[in-house]
């Protein structure tokens, strides 16, 4: 993982709104590693309880992928305290609610839960993460669970096909190409002491983040948590992640043969790690290609060509390098070719002109007020700050965002352009559709 | 499990909702609410696609996404640029009884904004340009949903159970009538169906109560016309496939999706809160009997969740699931039996205590934002809700005995009365779906 930047100065200059959320945050770490982070705010009587583990699919190997994901369903099956099935029902009887997820780079769960709750849900974390049980009768059962999940997100869902042919074509030795979910085989595969040996590898305190938001006193707060988290033993630092991603050295394609009305693509190249400076120019450039009806690609390829009926462009941030993807909708009888040279073409035009004053304010506006929306719950609070806590080494980085892209220039929008979105580090991924018929044969 | 102790909640501190009306009808709700500096404003005009004429389903939907395709005399272009450029959206779409624009803005661009939704609302040019290319686009992405199991179930169920009944029209029958919608039938829908008399406009957030209505007087008082009475919504039979099952044909599927559709109740029912704590029993939250028996016990799905949708005029209940093939069978019988167990035995006293903490215990949290609250204050409205509705939503909730949830099943809860969709491989399936009543199979292609 690159190293984070310095902290922003403190003479950074938050909005007042910003500025209030940023005053409110306590931070403390026990003696075992463990990060607590407290954000007071009473506007509703609920709260907020995230847990982030440093761990995700870019900790496996090949015949084990999949299994951060599933053992994130495995946390809710039952530790020493509370059984299986015991956890849920806890909460809900508490007025609360519970659910996680699993990406390339992190395990993350959270609750909501009405104000009173707090204690029974510092109780019901501290347990998991003590003493978690991985019974063989709960995996076998939780296993197919899973494997229904990937059967409806990638097996019979086109555009999780395509995704996961992306991320094989885009990565050869980086544990980014295979899928948070991972293959049917090693799903099928996983045994008992795998997970028993994941859990105490990753799930130690020192590898853990908690964020509360919401209606509750912090003191008390920080006491419960320090009462129920402080027995737990720091482990050894988790083992580093090798990036051995090798120089892509000319364009790479693949195709996708289903049952589909029309033709598309997903258009990718690896971009720089999300502590990288070039990435928030890049969060600028996604901005101005795909968001809102007057965005570049928008305009150009919806509307004016009319050579696609939807236009998606994702920019998600990872530890390492990962990938800046352009997703391209076709109209049925649609020609792949014929969209890809206009997204081209439009990208030379950015390379050759950068973004005019207006758009570039135009892309930071937005960018402001999608960071402002995302903080509008406690549950935004507590995952956008984590989120960015984890991502950049400290959430103040996350709110001062906005100044950091009031910063960025044409010329900037240029130059990454020029680095990263060439023909010869493109992937290219196109849906071939196939009748039914054949499909079957 | 214990059973959970009762406490008094913590007050919801409920931001102050102003209703102030203009001169031509048009109601304000203006709910000033800090601390972010953002703006949450909604039109809901009553006048959705139950009402499109016959051979127009769709026209309400199709034109209101037009209204900022040029208005005004000012092109898309020029439109779009000028919303994005602040960081706001701005969006007209139609549900089953309302026509919406929906607005989110920086509290700083507001008033801007308000005179740009003002000029789409009022003005919008419908440039033939526009709709030509609108009609491709829309035809293109009904034609590209035939793709998703999900979206063809959910096409496959609202023809079972709607019939000809005009909230089908949100969903089915739009590709023939968008093929032929003119210029004229936009038109005709602008002017003939959106009235300020059946209108009202939610602005939440971070505002002047008064300088937003000196605007919105500016703005909205000079609409005039459309009708003064809500038209009614005709009564529904019932589901018109009753006892049936549907089998939408996708042979490549490996994974069938499953729904099961009935009658529910119409919004503002009398067993209401019942039944919103027998269902969360049922298939609510994460510890409902539906994934027990479903997930957690058996393996056989990622997810399982049973549902009741109440609208004006009428509602339904509905089961939603999806397994591998070879197990649909089992799935099924799992599903309907906790349907009849619930129907003939009601939920226990300890379920009802829990999921009457779970939904009041998180109530609050259904607020947060100022879409949620102007959401909230919205249905209120719309449906003719007791003033105290958000306010006492949580007493009401806790005030549920496990007698009045058990009763709420036993009369709501279906019989044989089902509607049963299967999307997936119609030659492996047929056999078991034929168990459970006549069974129809349909090419996606015939859910255009």
């Amino acid at each position: 993982m690159p190293k984070p930047k310095p902290r922003p100065k403190a003479t950074v200059k938050l909005s007042p709104a910003l500025s209030a959320i940023a005053d409110s945050v306590i931070e403390a770490k026990l003696a075992n590693g463990l990060r607590v982070r407290l954000l007071p705010n009473d506007a509703v009587p609920t709260c907020s309880y995230y847990t982030f583990f440093r761990v995700g699919a870019r900790n496996e190997r090949p015949g084990i992928t999949g299994i951060s994901h599933l053992f994130e369903h495995m946390m809710f099956n039952g530790a020493k305290k509370y059984g299986p099935g015991m956890f849920d029902k806890e909460l809900e009887s508490n007025g609360g609610s519970s659910n996680a997820y699993t990406s390339n780079d992190l395990t993350v769960y959270y609750e909501d839960f009405m104000a009173e709750a707090l204690e029974k849900v510092v109780d019901l974390e501290s347990d998991r993460m003590r003493s978690l049980a991985v019974t063989p009768k709960m995996l076998a059962s939780e296993r197919q669970v899973v494997i229904e999940e990937r059967r409806l997100r990638v097996d019979n869902e086109i555009s999780g096909m395509m995704d996961e042919e992306l991320g094989s074509l885009v990565y050869k030795a980086h544990p980014y190409r295979w899928p948070v979910i991972g293959w049917m085989r090693d799903i099928e595969n996983i045994s008992r002491e795998d997970c028993l040996e994941y859990f105490r590898t990753f799930y130690a305190p020192n590898n853990a983040t908690i964020y509360v938001s919401g209606d509750f006193d912090p003191k008390q707060a920080l006491a419960l948590i320090k009462r129920a988290y402080g027995g737990l033993k720091a482990g050894p630092p988790a083992p580093p992640v090798l990036d051995a991603e090798p120089e892509q050295k000319g364009e790479r394609r693949a195709d996708v043969h289903y049952p589909a009305q029309a033709p598309s693509l997903m258009i990718a190249w690896r971009g720089p790690a999300g502590s990288h400076a070039d990435t928030l120019v890049l969060d600028v450039v996604q901005y101005a290609l795909s968001v809102g009806q007057s965005s570049r690609l928008h305009r150009r390829l919806v509307h004016d060509l009319e050579l696609a009926v939807g236009v998606s462009v994702d920019w998600t941030w990872r530890f390492d390098p990962g990938t800046f993807t352009v997703g391209l909708e076709l109209k049925p009888g649609g020609d792949p070719k014929q969209a890809e040279a206009a997204l081209t073409a439009e990208l030379e035009r950015l390379a050759a002109e950068g973004l005019t004053a207006r758009e570039l304010e135009k892309a930071k506006n937005n960018l402001a007020a999608t960071l402002t929306r995302e903080l509008a719950t406690n549950s935004g609070r507590a995952h956008a700050l984590g989120t960015y806590e984890l991502m950049l080494g400290d959430w103040r980085r996350g709110l001062a965002l906005p100044s950091a892209y009031e910063s960025i220039t044409s010329e900037q929008v240029k130059e990454v352009v020029r680095r990263y979105l060439t023909p010869a580090r493109r992937n290219v991924v196109t849906l071939v559709p196939q009748s039914s018929v054949e499909a079957a044969a | 499990m214990r059973r959970a102790t009762t406490t008094k909640l913590r007050p919801l501190k409920l931001p102050p909702h102003e209703r102030r009306q203009l001169g031509n009808g048009l109601q304000l709700h203006l709910v000033p609410r800090g601390p972010l500096p953002l703006v949450a404003v909604r039109l809901v005009m009553r006048g959705g696609s139950v009402w499109d004429p016959p051979g127009k389903a769709g026209v309400a939907d199709f034109a209101s996404r037009l209204f900022r395709r040029g208005a005004g005399g000012k092109s898309a272009d020029e439109l779009s640029e000028a919303i994005d450029f602040v960081g706001a959206a701005l969006g007209g779409y139609a549900n089953e009884e309302n026509v919406v624009l929906s607005l989110s803005s920086p509290a700083k661009h507001l008033e801007a904004m308000l005179e740009l939704m003002g000029l789409v609302l009022l003005q919008p040019d419908f440039p033939v340009a526009e709709l030509e290319s609108a009609r491709r686009r829309t035809l293109a992405q009904l034609q590209n949903e035939l793709d998703d199991p999900g979206s063809l179930a959910e096409r496959a169920w609202a023809r079972a159970m709607w019939g000809a009944h005009p909230y089908g029209h949100e969903t089915l029958g739009q590709k023939r009538s968008i093929e032929a919608l003119t210029r004229d039938d936009l038109v005709a829908f602008h002017r003939t169906r959106l009235s300020p008399a059946l209108a009202h406009l939610y602005v939440v957030g971070d505002i002047d109560v008064d300088r937003v209505t000196t605007v919105a007087e500016r703005v909205f008082g000079a609409w005039r016309g459309g009708p003064e009475l809500a038209p009614l919504v005709p009564d529904w039979p019932g589901p018109k496939d009753a006892g049936h099952v549907v089998i939408v044909d996708k042979p490549e599927q490996t994974q069938v999706q499953v729904r099961v559709g009935a009658a529910g109740v119409k919004r503002g029912h009398v067993d209401h809160f019942p039944l919103v704590v027998m269902n969360a029993v049922l298939g609510g939250g994460f510890t409902s009997r539906l994934i027990t028996e479903i997930r957690v016990k058996r393996g056989l799905s990622y997810g399982a969740n049973s549902a009741f949708d109440m609208l004006s005029a009428a509602g339904t209940f509905l089961v939603t699931s999806f397994t591998k093939t070879k197990s649909v069978g089992t799935l099924l019988d799992v599903a309907l039996g906790e349907v009849k167990k619930m129907r003939s035995r009601g939920p226990t006293p300890v379920e009802v205590e829990t999921m009457k903490r779970y939904i009041s215990g998180l109530y609050p949290a259904r607020l947060e934002t100022n879409e949620a609250v102007a959401g909230a204050i919205a249905d209120v409205q719309h449906y003719g809700l007791p003033e105290d509705w958000i306010s006492a939503y949580r007493d009401r909730v806790i005030a549920v005995t496990a007698k009045d949830a058990a009763a709420a099943a036993a009369r709501h809860l279906f019989t044989d009365q089902r509607v049963i969709v299967l999307v997936g491989n119609a030659r492996e399936l047929s056999e078991v779906a034929s168990r459970y009543g006549p069974v129809t199979v349909l090419k996606p292609a015939d859910l255009e």
